[in-house]
């Protein structure tokens, strides 16, 4: 906190310019916003602030975009909204950053004090609507508490377990004059969270490991959150066990490192579903046992003890009981359990050679895979695959959400934390543009590849407007199958192949290139094989715009394995009505 | 800490003194699906610091999720559990449940 000591301190100015000042003083450099009545008195010392301001279409896209920033560079995101239909444009995103746990400050404007609850024009209650989903908010109408609430937000925001802070300001506030006093110190009572663990539970964890003759390591998005791949690696690499990484993980451990089994859960691979279920020990780092992950709750991992490390202590038993328990950032966690683990290790190690060759036999034998579609049109996941392969594995994804976005988790080989973007907990479709902007923002010399759906970009377009118009040339494949891809899987498995509503008719309306080219973008389009490789690297080659690629695809493609929803793991499918051949498997 | 065979516990949760406090204990029960069987406000010595005694029902959740949950609101300072018709504190969350 006060990364800046602000000059302004003890000057006379308006509410807004204390506003403004705070933003700065919190280090705030970019911030995604869109102006209207309320908020308007902050927009005036905002023209003149150092911070810049990139001017969204829609506020969802504000949202969103502030995420992809906080994801690609760790700091807070910032948007800002007026207030009513501003205000609640930003709901989305402030949920999708509660759930995959994104540091964001949400500023938004409110009709003035005395209007307050009296259903003025465009008044909105956004404080009690978001209380939810952020982490804490405020309703600020006295202009002598702006910068400690503006420093509270952002130290909320960052610290503990990252997450949205919304601070809501009467309009009155910002006009009224007050005298300038960034805080020198922050203490919240009710606000103390726990970074390093307890000894004692680094002991009982690296005791519980070395006895262990099958644990896994079940990688959570909290150690990309603590910045601890290296540690990570370290660790794994002391034990020498299977790692998998969630979907919020993917990036956290190496893709091609020998002991990643892949993402378990929903549309996990064989050998990392197949490693949570059959293991004796989950070494659970930054993880909170998603049902997208455990399927059935009472029968994953039945054999399992669990060593839970969270950063949240409101994590440690929420869905399965912890038989030791790390509160702590996850970072530190590891840091002290390599030293604590070779110790125990000295003393007395299991042997994890058979466990090793078992999971190592699922993995060559169930890779992941597709089928090329009969009539010689374009693969979805052979598109994402070549968009992987070619950009590299410095290239930032971001993805939409439903199939393509678990093709791209699955096809994309992620090396690098910080490098797969995605809604893994609220599932917010649309995520993708707008969150794409922000990262190419927060990481303006990468490569920053869109990944979305022909119905996800449907709902976000509007933002290549501003990533055209502000020099952040982001690439979009659209992977084009007309319809609602994932509930039209769910309609071919679950409903018979009564496809109500999925078909989105999309291959020729809109017409994606035009569209883009409309909005300042070079729109492309690819619908053969043969053609798919030079059109990437035409993507590739253009860098002083925004790039959209229409990928059209077979429409019938599905994700596969898949753990259908409310069954066990141990139901996993390999393709339609086909199991794994556990008989051949010595498990 | 277990869960008792009690159905009921009695917490004494210290709060900020500040709009919407009520609010967001009220709406962090409904959302968890937590059973509030009572609740009651009141002023403390400090008045920047208000007293719930808010009396749960645990069913199909632990009492240590219902405190862990209650004490991520920031404006929850503290908590401690209270044996019915005893003064003895059995639960103090500080600071082993902070967040």
């Amino acid at each position: 906190m006060a990364t800046h000591v602000p000059t302004a301190n003890g000057t006379e100015m308006t509410g807004a310019t204390s506003l403004v000042k705070s933003l700065e003083a919190a280090g705030v450099d970019v911030m995604f916003g869109l102006p209207g009545g309320a908020i308007l008195p902050a927009y005036d010392p905002i023209f003149d602030s150092t911070i810049r301001h990139i001017l969204v279409r829609h506020e969802q896209g504000a949202g969103h975009a502030a995420t992809g920033y906080a994801q690609v560079t760790g700091k807070a995101g910032v948007c800002i909204a007026t207030s009513g239909p501003g205000a609640t444009n930003l709901v989305t995103p402030l949920m999708d950053a509660a759930m995959d746990s994104v540091p964001l400050v949400a500023i938004t404007g409110q009709v003035p004090s005395a209007a307050i609850g009296t259903d003025a024009f465009q008044e909105a209650d956004i404080r009690g609507i978001t209380m939810p989903f952020t982490k804490h908010n405020y309703l600020v109408t006295d202009p002598d508490q702006i910068p400690s609430v503006v420093a509270e937000a952002f130290h909320i925001a960052t610290t503990g377990r990252p997450g949205p802070v919304l601070v809501d300001v009467a309009k009155d506030a910002m006009q009224k004059m007050t005298k300038f006093q960034w805080p020198t110190h922050i203490d919240l009572a009710g606000y103390k969270p726990r970074v390093v663990p307890d000894n004692q539970s680094i002991r009982d964890a690296a005791a519980l490991i070395a006895q262990s003759a099958k644990p896994v390591f079940y990688v959570g998005g909290g150690v990309i959150k603590a910045n601890a791949a290296k540690e990570l690696r370290q660790l794994v690499e002391v034990l020498g066990a299977p790692v998998v990484t969630t979907l919020m993980a993917r990036g956290a451990f190496p893709d091609s490192h020998p002991l990643h089994m892949g993402m378990p859960g929903m549309h996990g691979t064989v050998a990392a579903v197949t490693a949570l279920q059959k293991a004796d020990l989950l070494i659970t780092l930054g993880a909170r046992f998603d049902d997208r992950v455990t399927g059935k709750l009472s029968t994953f991992a039945v054999n399992a003890k669990i060593i839970h490390a969270d950063i949240d202590p409101a994590e440690i038993g929420k869905n399965r009981h912890a038989d030791v328990a790390v509160v702590g950032d996850v970072g530190e966690t590891i840091k002290a359990l390599i030293p604590a683990l070779q110790a125990e290790l000295a003393k007395n190690r299991a042997d994890l050679t058979t466990w090793l060759r078992q999971m190592n036999s699922l993995k060559s034998t169930y890779p992941l895979g597709y089928d090329l579609p009969e009539d010689g049109s374009l693969s979805p996941q052979h598109v994402i695959q070549r968009i992987g392969q070619i950009s590299g594995s410095e290239t930032i994804f971001t993805a939409g959400v439903g199939q393509h976005q678990m093709w791209a988790s699955q096809f994309i080989s992620y090396e690098h934390p910080r490098t797969w973007l995605n809604s893994g907990g609220a599932g917010t479709m649309g995520y993708a543009v707008p969150a794409a902007m922000g990262a190419k923002v927060g990481a303006p010399d990468a490569t920053v590849w869109a990944i979305d759906g022909d119905g996800c970009f449907q709902m976000t377009n509007q933002e290549l407007v501003t990533c055209a118009l502000n020099n952040i040339p982001i690439k979009v494949a659209i992977i084009n199958n007309e319809s609602l891809g994932m509930v039209r899987q769910w309609q071919t498995l679950f409903y018979e192949g009564r496809y109500s509503n999925t078909n989105l008719d999309s291959k020729r309306v809109p017409n994606f290139p035009m569209l883009a080219e409309s909005m300042g973008c070079v729109g492309l389009a690819c619908e053969r094989p043969e053609d798919l490789d030079k059109t990437i690297e035409k993507a590739m080659s253009i860098n002083d715009q925004p790039v959209v690629v229409d990928f059209r695809v077979h429409r019938d493609a599905m994700v596969w394995p898949m753990v259908a929803a409310g069954t066990s793991n141990d139901e996993i499918m390999i393709a339609r009505a086909t199991a794994p051949d556990w008989d051949s498997q010595e498990l | 800490m277990t869960t008792t065979a009690r159905r009921q516990h009695t917490l004494e949760v210290l709060v900020e003194n500040s709009p919407g406090v009520l609010a967001r204990v009220a709406g962090l029960f409904s959302r968890r699906a937590f059973n509030i069987d009572s609740l009651n406000v009141g002023p403390t010595e400090n008045p920047a610091i208000s007293k719930m005694i808010i009396v749960v029902g645990v069913e199909g959740h632990s009492l240590e999720q219902v405190i862990a949950q209650l004490d991520k609101l920031i404006s929850v300072i503290s908590i401690k559990e209270i044996l019915t018709g005893d003064s003895e504190v059995i639960h103090d969350t500080q600071p082993d449940y902070q967040n």
